[in-house]
């Protein structure tokens, strides 16, 4: 099977000036409609970024978003924002984040924390009518301590081996409730439990209908290290690829290379805040990915016109149409490498879940305007850089 | 089969067998705290704590020597920066001075009959190096004795004041406990209790106490909070008590009452060997720890003093007072109770930070981080279901889009998958979701190189070259171009690499690693494939691709 039948002979050349207007003019649209600067900017970032508290609760009871926010407000918590993610059947999850206050310490964010949890907490009925504990936010340790001082099993031996076997039992209850997140039902109760075990969780534990998937905080003064630290990451990205091409080319390559790395980065930008995603530590990883792709998929282009540049059929001929019949040429394979990689950027975003969604939309972005960029914004880069800096023979004696 | 062929067949085998040993059994592949679930924390050690638990040393080491050598008319005061010594006059001059000579680590200025010491730059820093390696150690110790599985502690930071615990398997519900064992100093000490009365206030700051005092501290004391509990340990049972008083609300220190103190520390926790929770006769929970020799006969004198001038000395733990207690009697011997107001929990975590040892310095969260096992489950679920599907797409439009050779590059991309795993089991990397989606992308750059080298095949099979001429020019001419694009997108992985921490790292390692594998097989495994059927099918015309 080909893409083309014949060697396609598209003169791409021509629309440069064009494409070159659309696609900056869409990166301009994009930013003036995301108001970076302003103080209500579709920017968002995440928690690791501005330092705060982030969550991710799950609730196995109906529960309404407007309730959980007007139970955080009567608790306090009035800067917090919730959203609600999509869940299997019978639950409902919530993340959480509140932004941490300029100079807020450690000790701070822990009372914010648990202040959130208690809100939380309260907002399962069952904590108001029952005084009992809840199996599933015990902390497995508390509750071995609990058999060992009533040495439920009537064991003897010393203390250690004593312990050991509260340790494991509770350890067992621990993982079965890890497993499902929480014990719905005191049947889901690991089936091998010693009746005495089991009989008194029956009896002092109910079985909240909350749990914690998530916790996350971050301090202010971190933050910014995180900020610094992936901002200089992309930096020497560029710069290291900028150079390594300076090194195998020639100067305009180089900056075409570069022009439309930026390029792709912007318009994934751009479209990754219009599209509502938020920035994280992961997001700015996968932005270098995509840095990476598009300049491996812009050396394609640049390694056949380079080749094309040596041969003898193009000495007398345009710049342009060195670089249309190089395009043309490499036009099929740089269309097949886009789609295998773009088939696995869209299953990361269609099944990844949300987690790998936010991480993989940059990616899927930067996979097709990678391709373009490589034709549309690299190429006439070139052209345009050897008609100000020196004649298409330069180019070739450097090549 | 040539000789060639032979040797190309047995090392690719070798090193997929190499590969193998490493993640067979999947086991042996690490997951990620966002994989298995678990908690993280990042600290940093406050290192002016250290330097200004020195200053409070010097000072009363300069007090002690000058108590020792009878010189009269100095106080020696000590500041947040500075000690100060009082009082100088030309006859004590050289007994002073031959004592502060002895602190080699402070630079001393004159001012008038007072003498400034502060710490000089050095010295600064090895007090601070010092605090960070010890941080790390207790960490270390106060974690094992906890009994967590697997746990990963980590010097970072360009200072090397941080600390990164990673305890996988650790829950939501042990958090708050962890923290508290990891964030105090655990510093145990001895104190009279000032003979001046009253000695205790129960007022709920230090101001109101200070201005029961008079507004000055009497010669040699300090004021001390004692709390109604240690905040720092908060047990379940205490939690849902605070609860029910003030919902929503968490007081962080609720003071008792002042009490007045010497400022001379009879022993530390530093003299302690050994410690545990005990009962005494009325079932309430004490701490029961030994002595070294040193910390015994201190406690010896100790007891025989408060015995004899019936007075009263303190249990200090972190500057809070956690028990008063009176003595009848001189106690011989190195085996010591402390009876204070302790839950069990608390009686336990108590014991496990005098043993660990005491931290120079607070440490202070930077981050914290507790992930569910079933969000973990769930993640894993999600990436390998998105991987499967987008390696099983390729698979089909591999073959489907260039038949015979299609298969070629699905040998090469198992061979990849194979390296893949290989490498990331022999450098023992995590695998963190990020990492997952790493994986398939580096799967789908892998395929890349495949298409350009088949691309440029069919290219030279139409400009009428041999089938053997076509592979042949094929490999050769995208050499260049596969190493180019490798390397532009390793310069990328590997700066992830060096900047990012965590699940960025597992990614930037699954990167990479998916760059050099692919190279490999790209440019190995698939050229070994033609070459093969080539010398099986000498002279054929027609290239299946």
């Amino acid at each position: 099977m080909h893409i083309f039948k014949k060697l396609p002979q598209f003169d791409f050349m021509k629309w440069k000036g064009v494409a070159l207007t659309i696609s900056w003019g869409i990166i301009v649209i994009c930013f003036l409609l995301a108001r970076p600067w302003s103080s209500n900017s579709r920017v968002k970032v995440g928690m690791q970024f501005t330092g705060g508290i982030d969550m991710m609760v799950r609730f196995t009871i109906p529960m309404e978003a407007d309730q959980i926010r007007k139970a955080l407000q009567h608790g306090g918590i009035n800067d917090a924002a919730l959203v609600n993610y999509s869940s299997p059947a019978g639950t409902e999850d919530y993340s959480i984040k509140v932004k941490a206050k300029q100079g807020q310490d450690s000790k701070d964010s822990t009372i914010q924390i648990n202040k959130i949890l208690d809100v939380l907490k309260s907002l399962d009925p069952q904590s108001k009518t029952d005084p009992r504990h809840d199996l599933n936010t015990e902390s497995s340790l508390a509750l071995s301590e609990k058999w060992y001082a009533a040495n439920l099993l009537g064991l003897s031996g010393d203390e250690q081996s004593k312990r050991a076997t509260y340790d494991g039992w509770a350890g067992k209850i621990t993982e079965a409730r890890d497993i499902k997140g929480s014990i719905s039902n005191y049947n889901e109760l690991p089936s091998t439990l010693p009746a005495p075990l089991r009989e008194m969780i029956q009896k002092e534990f109910r079985l909240g209908h909350m749990t914690v998937r998530k916790n996350e905080s971050f301090s202010p003064s971190i933050s910014g290290e995180w900020t610094s630290k992936t901002l200089s990451a992309v930096f020497w990205a560029s710069v290291a690829i900028l150079l390594y091409v300076m090194f195998r080319f020639t100067m305009s390559f180089a900056v075409g290379g570069i022009i439309a790395l930026l390029h792709d980065i912007l318009m994934a930008l751009g479209l990754f805040v219009l599209f509502g995603y938020e920035f994280s530590v992961p997001v700015v990883a996968s932005f270098l990915i995509l840095m990476g792709y598009s300049m491996a998929d812009t050396i394609v282009v640049f390694d056949r016109i380079r080749e094309n540049s040596h041969r003898p059929e193009y000495r007398r001929v345009p710049i342009t149409k060195l670089i249309n019949d190089s395009i043309n040429q490499t036009l099929s394979r740089t269309i097949l490498t886009s789609m295998s990689v773009l088939f696995v950027a869209f299953c990361l975003l269609v099944f990844g879940g949300p987690a790998l969604r936010d991480l993989s939309f940059p990616i899927f972005v930067g996979v097709i305007t990678g391709t373009y960029s490589s034709i549309y914004i690299a190429s006439p880069v070139v052209v345009y850089w050897d008609r100000f800096f020196g004649g298409k023979d330069k180019l070739k004696q450097h090549a | 089969m040539s000789k060639r062929s032979l040797i190309r067949l047995v090392s690719t085998l070798l090193i997929c067998a190499a590969c193998g040993y490493f993640f067979i059994p999947l086991s042996k592949v690490r997951l990620g705290l966002d994989l298995r679930g678990g908690v993280h924390f990042e600290l940093e050690v406050q290192g002016h704590e250290a330097l200004e638990a020195d200053l409070r040393d010097t000072r009363d080491r300069i007090t002690e020597r000058i108590q020792d050598k009878a010189i009269t008319g100095i106080s020696v005061k000590s500041d947040a920066a500075s000690v100060h010594v009082e009082g100088i006059t030309p006859e004590n001059q050289p007994a002073v001075t031959k004592i502060l000579s002895n602190f080699g680590g402070y630079a001393i200025a004159e001012q008038g009959s007072t003498r400034i010491l502060t710490q000089k730059e050095l010295f600064k820093k090895s007090l601070k190096d010092d605090a960070n390696k010890r941080a790390q150690q207790i960490i270390e110790n106060r974690i094992n004795q906890f009994g967590v599985a697997e746990p990963e502690i980590t010097p970072s930071g360009a200072e090397g004041n941080r600390i990164i615990v990673e305890l996988p398997g650790v829950g939501e519900a042990e958090r708050e406990r962890i923290k508290g064992l990891l964030s105090t100093p655990g510093r145990l000490e001895v104190r009279f209790l000032s003979k001046k009365q009253p000695n205790l206030f129960p007022v709920k700051t230090e101001a109101e106490a200070l201005a029961m005092l008079g507004a000055q501290l009497p010669e040699g004391t300090e004021l001390f909070p004692e709390l109604e509990e240690e905040s720092t340990v908060v047990t379940n049972q205490m939690k849902a008590a605070i609860r029910a008083a003030k919902p929503g609300e968490k007081k962080a220190d609720n003071v008792r009452q002042w009490v007045l103190l010497e400022s001379k520390v009879y022993y530390e926790g530093s003299a302690i060997t050994d410690a545990s929770r005990g009962q005494d006769q009325f079932n309430t929970n004490t701490v029961n720890f030994t002595l070294n020799r040193e910390g015994a006969d201190a406690n010896a004198k100790l007891t025989e003093i408060a015995s004899n001038e019936g007075r009263q000395f303190a249990f200090l733990l972190d500057r809070k007072v956690i028990s008063v207690l009176r003595s009848d009697q001189k106690i011989i011997g190195s085996g010591v109770e402390i009876k204070g107001n302790f839950t069990q929990q608390q009686a336990d975590d108590l014991a496990l930070k005098l043993k660990s040892g005491s931290l120079r310095a607070s440490m202070k969260f930077l981050e914290e981080q507790s992930m569910g096992p079933s969000l973990g489950a769930d993640s894993i679920k999600h990436g390998i279901t998105a991987a499967v599907i987008g390696f099983g797409t390729i698979i089909i439009f591999m073959v489907l889009w260039y038949k015979w050779s299609g298969l070629n590059a699905i040998v090469a991309l198992t061979v990849n998958l194979i390296v893949m795993l290989g490498l990331l089991g022999s450098f023992q990397a995590t695998i963190t979701l990020p990492g997952i989606a790493g994986f398939a992308l580096t799967l789908g750059i892998a395929v890349d190189a495949n298409i350009l080298i088949f691309e440029r095949i069919r290219e030279e099979l139409d400009n009428g070259r041999s089938v053997a001429g076509a592979i042949q020019m094929g490999f050769d001419k995208v050499f260049w171009t596969i190493v180019d694009s490798h390397v532009t997108q390793l310069f990328a992985a590997l700066l992830l690499f060096i900047f990012g921490t965590g699940p960025v790292k597992g990614f930037a390692v699954s990167l990479t690693v998916g760059v050099v594998a692919s190279l490999f097989t790209s440019i190995y495994v698939s050229r070994f494939i033609y070459d093969w059927i080539l010398e099986r099918h000498p002279g054929t015309k027609t290239l299946s691709v």
